[in-house]
């Protein structure tokens, strides 16, 4: 996952650092001259004690500009990065965060924020370092993923025991593996578990779960197929009260968020179990419409966080940005593989600088 | 709401060019934006997308529009051309014996997909069966039977057998003497090795005619590389596209077909076996560019109205029009949307009636929920023909009996002849509608009509 989008986005810091080096001599000075003012009143001051440090050192000026040149330049506004300039490295930024599946609006506002931060500063600044390309690429990028609100591990270590979390999503994103991971995940931190299986829909539902509660040695609350799912979860919050189980991890059936009817049903299972914590699953691998479901199934059953399934499948990621940017939910799981372990915690520090490094 | 996101934007900018005749290449420029603006959160691959609006700007610039075309119409119809050239027609898929092979990611809903295929060639007058080789998935068995014996066809599977090449290999032993054999596999993505090649050993020993891809509509840039891999693999003749009952458009599929040089087979469109239809470039394009479906929507009509009988000729649907609504038609109408799915389904494909109109009718108009139609069919079992033809005149005595006949409360039948009355309103003001009226409808509807969308274009592509 990330791979192919942290390739794009090396790509963007080197066109930037590339329009730093060349000014564009033929490009009108009254234009960007223009632009600078209007964009970074501040910075002039900055610039003119800047400039001569620069171009005093032969090493941080490779093209080996005189002095004289740059003054030039300093006085056409050209020491500056204008948004003439910015325009076809941004443009190809926002194209490279859609093929990275990252949802339009959301590519969008990573790629204003990046336009204000990187328009106007001085050129010099890009190239001694003192702004970095990277580091502002990461900035925006960390702005939108990293949406804050809980802890996983903290909140259940801190919440009054049975604690009861609910998963919602669409069909076949893997819910019920991404429980069954769960499961042994707190199995190994020591808590009980019991699953209940609310998608009493889907053929086969029981069977899978059962099959993973079996190989997990963890109890298993389900109802038959047809049955109201609300009932089978209350059902076990309820066995998990009069056993000390800790937490109850409840199943629901996939379905599509356009589909009225069983939106409803999430609701009333929202409603009658009133869970602790509601987690939406979604695939890495889902491309635009990955935000617009998010943000129907919050508006259903609202959501505490969000597992993020298939990132090994060669997946871009985009879904992970956009999702948290837009529900405002924070990604707590990154689904990794087919193995009860191959569930890994989301830390949004880690990817970003997997993304820049 | 799945047409109007997109659909707005492309429209907005298509009509800025009603009236012109011309193009300049600033009207071009506009509109190739907005084109891959669309086709981009139609999750179509971005080296596809700037190829076709590259070839549509050209084209759009280069070509003379037809006399008589606008100059809208003229970038319509290229843009149309340069995606169905992409797309091309659904895969060939002949009525005779055959063996189908089915692959894909986890989760893209190839089980479910097998079980729909197996029902419509037997809807097509062929026997088909279905094998499940998934082995790994839990429940993977027990799901691929039940959705068979929805299906009705034959299914083949071992439960407690972990080598998927044996079951396929009894499969076909024992499938035998069906005419169409259709083999579902495990869940596997591009990058597990293992898997794929459990996936070539499988397709050596069923040998299969027609290997196909499963996506999820709602995949995105990833798909190209799914695609890559499994052709690779096994060589894809076909895709199916799944789930394209949410908001996602599917736009995954263009690349997938783009580089295994196949085309879509079939779609997906909901839970039940019977939600799949054959692909139609038409209907699929429309909808990627969020421009409504109007040619879809009649098949589907169509279909509904043949599956609801046409032995009953007394029924004339364009004495509706006339402003002779009765119960007979609302009965038949209400059989019809039955056999075309949920209501909310049908809305979106009708262009223009997807996000706005739908929000602003009144929740009633929506309301008419199965259970509730199932209740009125009753009720309507209990009226005489004299009282179906002229429902305004039933009395309250009247009411008292078919209570009774029917076994519902009065206040059930008052609702159904209520629910008439507004019916009937409504096809008058269908009929002989013009953009003034339709204004008003809306006004009436209650939401105050605002933000335009509406009815405007009835075509798919306006006018």
């Amino acid at each position: 996952m990330f791979d192919s989008l942290k390739e794009k986005l090396g790509k963007f810091k080197d066109d930037v650092e590339e329009e730093a080096d060349e000014p564009e001599p033929d490009a009108e000075p009254e234009d960007a001259a223009v632009e600078s003012d209007g964009d970074a009143a501040d910075a002039p001051a900055a610039d003119a004690s800047e400039e001569p440090d620069d171009a005093g050192d032969p090493e941080v000026n490779p093209k080996g500009d005189s002095l004289t040149e740059r003054a030039k330049l300093f006085a056409s506004g050209q020491a500056k990065i204008t948004e003439a300039e910015l325009e076809e490295p941004l443009e190809q930024l926002e194209f490279a965060l859609l093929e990275g599946d990252v949802e339009m609006s959301v590519a969008r506002d990573i790629v204003e924020q990046l336009r204000e931060e990187l328009v106007g500063t001085a050129r010099a600044q890009v190239k001694t370092g003192e702004i970095v390309v990277e580091e502002a690429i990461g900035n925006a990028m960390l702005d939108v993923i990293d949406v804050g609100g809980m802890d996983f591990d903290e909140e259940i270590a801190a919440h009054e025991m049975p604690i009861t979390i609910i998963f919602t999503g669409v069909n076949g994103v893997g819910k019920t593996t991404t429980i069954a991971k769960l499961g042994k995940y707190l199995d190994d931190r020591g808590y009980d578990v019991v699953l209940a299986n609310g998608d009493t829909y889907r053929a086969g539902a029981n069977e899978q779960l059962q099959e993973h509660a079996d190989t997990l040695d963890l109890k298993l609350i389900s109802h038959e197929q047809g049955g109201d799912p609300a009932a089978v979860i209350y059902d076990a919050v309820e066995y998990a009260e009069a056993n000390e189980v800790d937490v109850v991890l409840g199943d629901t059936a996939g379905r599509l968020h356009t589909a009225d009817d069983l939106m409803a049903q999430l609701e009333k299972i929202d409603r009658v179990v009133g869970p602790d914590m509601t987690i939406f699953a979604d695939e890495a691998v889902a491309g635009q419409d990955a935000t617009h479901r998010a943000k129907q199934f919050n508006d259903a059953a609202e959501i505490d966080g969000v597992v993020l399934t298939k990132a090994d499948a060669d997946s871009q990621g985009g879904a992970a940005i956009s999702i948290a940017e837009v529900t405002g939910k924070p990604i707590l799981f990154l689904g990794t593989g087919q193995g009860y372990d191959d569930l890994e915690t989301f830390d949004p520090e880690v990817i970003v600088e997997r993304l820049t490094e | 709401m799945v047409l109007d996101d997109l659909g707005s934007s492309l429209r907005g900018s298509l009509d800025q060019l009603r009236g012109k005749s011309r193009l300049d290449e600033e009207d071009v420029e506009d509109i190739v934006k907005e084109i891959q603006r669309s086709l981009l959160q139609a999750d179509v691959s971005v080296d596809l997308v700037m190829d076709l609006s590259e070839d549509i700007r050209q084209r759009a610039l280069d070509e003379e529009p037809p006399g008589g075309t606008s100059a809208r119409d003229h970038v319509l119809r290229i843009v149309y051309e340069e995606l169905v050239d992409l797309v091309g027609e659904s895969t060939d898929l002949p009525l005779e014996d055959q063996t189908i092979m089915l692959a894909g990611l986890q989760g893209s809903g190839k089980t479910t997909t097998a079980a729909k295929m197996a029902w419509w060639f037997s809807k097509k007058g062929l026997r088909p069966g279905v094998i499940q080789t998934d082995t790994f998935r839990p429940g993977a068995y027990d799901q691929a039977k039940q959705m068979a014996e929805r299906a009705e066809v034959e299914f083949y599977g071992e439960p407690d057998n972990d080598n998927p090449v044996e079951i396929a290999e009894h499969g076909m032993e024992e499938l035998s003497d069906v005419d169409v054999l259709i083999v579902d596999t495990a869940g596997r993505h591009a990058l597990e090795e293992t898997l794929i090649d459990e996936l070539e050993q499988i397709e050596s020993v069923v040998e299969p005619d027609r290997n196909l891809l499963v996506l999820d509509a709602a995949i995105g840039q990833g798909a190209k590389e799914q695609a890559d891999r499994f052709d690779d693999a096994v060589g894809i003749d076909g895709v199916t596209i799944t789930k394209l009952d949410g908001t996602a458009k599917g736009g995954g599929a263009l690349a997938a077909v783009d580089r295994t040089d196949s085309s879509i087979a079939f779609l997906g469109t909901g839970e039940e076996v019977q939600d799949i239809e054959r692909f139609e470039p038409d209907g699929f394009i429309s909808r990627l560019l969020g421009m409504g479906d109007l040619k879809q929507l009649t098949e589907r009509v169509e279909r509904a109205m043949e599956e609801t009988g046409q032995d009953e000729d007394d029924w004339d649907p364009e004495s509706m029009m006339d402003g002779e609504f009765t119960l007979h038609d609302m009965r038949k109408q209400m059989e019809a949307m039955n056999n075309m799915g949920p209501l909310s389904q049908v809305m979106d494909m009708i262009p223009g009636l997807g996000g706005g109109l739908k929000d602003q009718l009144p929740d009633d108009a929506m309301d008419v929920t199965q259970e509730r139609m199932r209740d009125f069919e009753v009720i309507m079992d209990s009226m005489t023909d004299d009282e179906l033809q002229n429902p305004r005149s039933i009395s309250k005595s009247q009411i008292e009996r078919i209570a009774r006949g029917s076994g519902k409360e009065e206040e059930q039948i008052r609702e159904l002849l209520e629910q008439h009355k507004m019916m009937d309103r409504m096809m008058d003001q269908f009929s002989g509608m013009g953009d003034g009226d339709m204004q008003r409808m809306m006004k009436q509807m209650g939401g105050g009509g605002g933000g335009g969308g509406g009815l405007g274009g009835m075509g798919p592509f306006g006018d």
